[in-house]
C-alpha cells in the first residue's frame, strides 16, 4: 500500500515538475512573441530595412545594437534563415506604417477643408423652426477642381418641405468652394469631387 | 467571377464612403425680405399701393423674425411678374420679394388685390394670390396677405390676426382686463375693478375670456363673453377658485380650488357644471394648463419641498414629475405640439423663461432679464411673450424661440401683467 502511495507520489511529483517545465517554456516562447510584436518600433524597422545583411539577432530589440549584431553574425545558418523570415514578415508593416502617416496627413487636410466648408454653409443656412421634429436632409455636391459647384442634388430629403427648402436656399447662395483650389489632385478627386452635406435639426430648441 | 465580384464590392464600398459633412448650426442672420410698393390701376386711390405694402411690412417685422430692404435701396418697383428681375434683388442680398397690384375698386368699395412672393436664391415664384376686400378694411386685408406670406416662408401658421389679453394696473386701485390686436392696436377694456384681476385665459373659439377677480373679496372665476360683455361667475363650491385654463377642446376648465387653505387641481366641466378633483395632496398644487390633446394637465406643486412641474393624466390620474433642475420651476405650459414645455425657472433670485423638451433631461433658459413671469406662446409655437419688470413698472417682453430676436411691446399707462395669447381663428 505504502509502495503504491509513494509511487503515486513520485508520479505526481514528476507530473508537477513536467508541467512546471512546460509552463516555463511556454511562457518564454510567448514572451518572445510578444516582445517581437510589441517592441517592434517603426523607426527601428527602417534601420533594419537599411541594413538587411546585418539583421540576424534573436530579438529585434537587440538587433539595433551594433556589437550584438556583429556577435550574432557568426551564428548558425539556421538561425539566419529564421530571422530573415521575420524580416520579411516585417516589410508590409513598414508599408502600412508609411501609408498610415500619409493617410493621417491627408486626413488632416480633409478635416480642415471640411471644417471650412461646414462654417461656410452654416453662415448662410437660415435654419427654420422645426419645432420638436428631428430632421436630416442629405445633399450631394459635385465640384469642379476650380471649386465651382457644378451640380447639387438633394439625395435624401427630410419629410419637411420648409426644412428642405431652407437647405436648397443655403446651397444656392454658394457657387464656389475656393477652399479646394490648392488641393492635391488625387485628394480632390477622391474626396471633394463628390461629397455630401448632411443638414440636421436635432429637435432641440436652439 | 470571384475576382469581378470582389472588384464590384470594392467599387460599391467606395461609392458609399463619400465624404459627408454635417451641418447642424444655422446662421445668426435673418431672411431679408423686400416689400415692394404695390402698383395701382388708374381708378384706384394712389395711396393704397404704398399703404398696403407698408402694412404687410410692419406685420412681418413685428417680432423681429425678418429683415427688410429699405425702399430707398430698391433698384426697381415691379408690380407684375413680367417686370420682375431676380438679379435686381440678388444684388441687394434679398432672400424674398413681395410684389402686388391693386387691380380695381368696384362701386361697393371692394378692392381686388393680387400679390406674389418670389424666392430670389432659388429663382422661383413660390406664392401667388388674389384677395377681395373692402376699402375700409385695408388693415385686415394686409393681415391676411401677411399670414400667407409668413406661412409660405416659415412653414408655420401666420399669427398676425391673433390677439393678446392682459391686465393693466395703472394705480393701486385700478385694474383693467384688456384685449388688443397682437400689434397693440384696437385695445378694448373688458372690465375695470378696484380689486385685483388675474390669470386671463382665452376660450379656444376666441369668444370668451376666463379670469380671476377679487371684486367680492375673495378669488372668484368669471367667464366673460367678448361680444355681449356679459360676465358669469363659476364660483364652484363657495371657496376660493383661481387659475382657470380652458381645455383645447373647449369642454372644461382646469382650475385651482382651495379647501381650507389647501389648493388642489380640479377639472370643471362647462356644460354640466361638474367639478372633478385631480390632485389631493397637502402640498400646494397650482397653475394648471392643458396639453394640446386635452388629455394631460401640467401643474406646479411644492410636494417635493420646492416648486416643481408635474404632469397628470386626467383619465388615469397618473402623475409624473417633469422638472428636477434647480429649486424653482413653475407656471408650466405645453408647446402647441405637446412635445416640449416652457416655464419660469428660478436661479439665485433670477426668474427667467426656460424651455425643456419632454424627452430630454436638459432645460434651456431663453430670456436674459431677471424677473420674468407669465410666459405665453404664439399659437404657431415660434414666439413667447412674457411679463417682466423695469424697476417697479411691469411691461411685456418677447423672444423668438431661436433666440435671434428679442423685443418689447409698446409701453402702456401703468404696469402690464399676465399676457395671454389668443388661439388662431379656426
Amino acid at each position: 500500500m505504502n509502495k503504491i502511495l509513494t509511487s503515486l507520489n513520485t508520479f505526481a511529483l514528476i507530473l508537477l515538475f513536467l508541467s512546471f517545465v512546460f509552463s516555463v517554456f511556454s511562457i518564454t516562447t510567448l514572451k518572445v512573441d510578444e516582445t517581437q510584436s510589441i517592441k517592434v518600433n517603426f523607426y527601428e524597422l527602417i534601420e533594419i530595412a537599411e541594413q538587411p545583411k546585418r539583421l540576424s539577432g534573436t530579438k529585434p530589440k537587440e538587433s539595433i545594437q551594433e556589437a550584438d549584431l556583429n556577435k550574432v553574425e557568426e551564428n548558425s545558418e539556421v538561425k539566419k534563415s529564421l530571422d530573415f523570415e521575420k524580416y520579411k514578415l516585417n516589410k508590409p508593416d513598414i508599408k502600412r506604417e508609411l501609408s498610415k502617416i500619409k493617410l493621417s496627413k491627408e486626413r488632416e487636410v480633409i478635416l480642415k477643408i471640411s471644417a471650412i466648408i461646414q462654417d461656410k454653409i452654416s453662415s448662410v443656412w437660415i435654419k427654420p423652426n422645426s419645432l420638436s421634429k428631428v430632421l436630416a436632409a442629405k445633399v450631394l455636391i459635385n465640384l469642379a477642381p476650380s471649386g465651382e459647384v457644378i451640380n447639387f442634388e438633394m439625395v435624401e430629403p427630410s419629410n419637411d418641405k420648409v426644412f428642405d427648402e431652407s437647405v436648397l436656399i443655403a446651397i444656392n447662395k454658394i457657387s464656389f468652394f475656393e477652399e479646394v483650389l490648392g488641393l492635391d489632385r488625387k485628394l480632390f478627386e477622391s474626396n471633394f469631387r463628390n461629397f455630401k452635406l448632411v443638414f440636421k435639426s436635432s429637435g432641440e430648441i436652439e | 467571377m470571384k475576382r469581378s465580384l470582389i472588384i464590384l464590392i470594392f467599387l460599391s464600398s467606395n461609392i458609399f464612403s463619400l465624404l459627408e459633412i454635417e451641418i447642424i448650426k444655422g446662421s445668426d442672420n435673418l431672411s431679408k425680405v423686400a416689400f415692394v410698393p404695390f402698383g395701382i390701376e388708374e381708378n384706384v386711390n394712389e395711396n393704397y399701393g404704398e399703404q398696403i405694402s407698408t402694412l404687410i411690412e410692419k406685420n412681418m417685422l413685428l417680432f423681429g423674425e425678418f429683415e427688410n430692404l429699405d425702399k430707398a435701396e430698391m433698384l426697381s418697383f415691379p408690380d407684375s411678374e413680367e417686370d420682375f428681375y431676380y438679379r435686381d434683388w440678388k444684388i441687394m442680398g434679398v432672400d424674398y420679394s413681395v410684389i402686388g397690384k391693386i387691380n380695381s375698386v368696384n362701386a361697393l368699395g371692394n378692392l381686388n388685390i393680387s400679390y406674389s412672393l418670389f424666392n430670389i436664391n432659388r429663382r422661383i415664384k413660390i406664392l401667388e394670390g388674389e384677395i377681395v376686400g373692402r376699402e375700409n378694411n385695408i388693415e385686415g386685408i394686409a393681415k391676411i396677405i401677411s399670414n400667407r406670406i409668413y406661412e409660405k416662408i416659415t412653414g408655420l401658421k401666420g399669427i398676425f390676426d391673433t390677439k393678446l389679453a392682459y391686465i393693466v394696473n395703472s394705480d393701486a386701485e385700478t385694474y383693467q382686463m384688456c384685449i388688443s390686436d397682437i400689434d397693440g392696436k384696437n385695445e378694448q377694456i373688458l372690465f375695470t375693478s378696484a380689486a385685483p384681476i388675474m390669470s386671463p385665459d382665452w376660450s379656444p373659439d376666441r369668444k370668451k375670456i376666463a379670469y380671476v377677480s377679487f371684486e367680492n373679496g375673495l378669488a372668484e372665476i368669471f367667464i366673460q363673453d367678448l361680444a355681449s360683455g356679459e360676465r358669469e361667475s363659476i364660483q364652484a363650491l363657495g371657496m376660493t377658485n383661481s387659475a382657470p385654463v380652458w381645455s383645447p377642446d373647449g369642454k372644461s376648465l382646469a382650475l385651482v380650488v382651495s379647501f381650507s387653505g389647501n389648493p388642489d387641481i380640479f377639472s370643471y366641466s362647462i356644460n354640466n357644471k361638474r367639478l372633478v378633483r385631480l390632485t389631493n395632496h397637502y402640498g400646494i398644487d397650482t397653475e394648471p394648463s392643458w396639453s394640446p390633446d386635452s388629455k394631460k394637465i401640467i401643474f406646479t406643486s411644492d410636494r417635493s419641498g420646492s416648486p416643481q412641474l408635474y404632469e397628470i393624466n386626467t383619465q388615469s390620474k397618473r402623475k409624473k414629475r417633469l422638472t428636477r433642475d434647480g429649486n424653482y420651476n413653475a407656471r408650466g405650459r405645453y408647446f402647441p405640439d405637446g412635445k416640449s414645455i416652457f416655464f419660469v425657472h428660478g436661479n439665485d433670485g433670477n426668474f427667467q423663461i426656460a424651455t425643456k423638451k419632454l424627452s430630454s433631461r436638459f432645460i434651456e433658459t431663453l430670456t436674459s432679464t431677471s424677473l420674468d413671469e407669465s410666459p405665453t406662446i404664439s399659437p404657431n409655437g415660434n414666439i413667447i411673450i412674457y411679463a417682466t419688470k423695469d424697476g417697479s413698472k411691469g411691461y411685456l417682453g418677447g423672444i423668438t424661440l431661436d433666440g435671434k430676436s428679442r423685443f418689447s411691446l409698446p409701453v402702456k399707462n401703468g404696469s402690464v401683467r399676465e399676457p395671454a395669447w389668443s388661439p388662431l381663428f379656426n
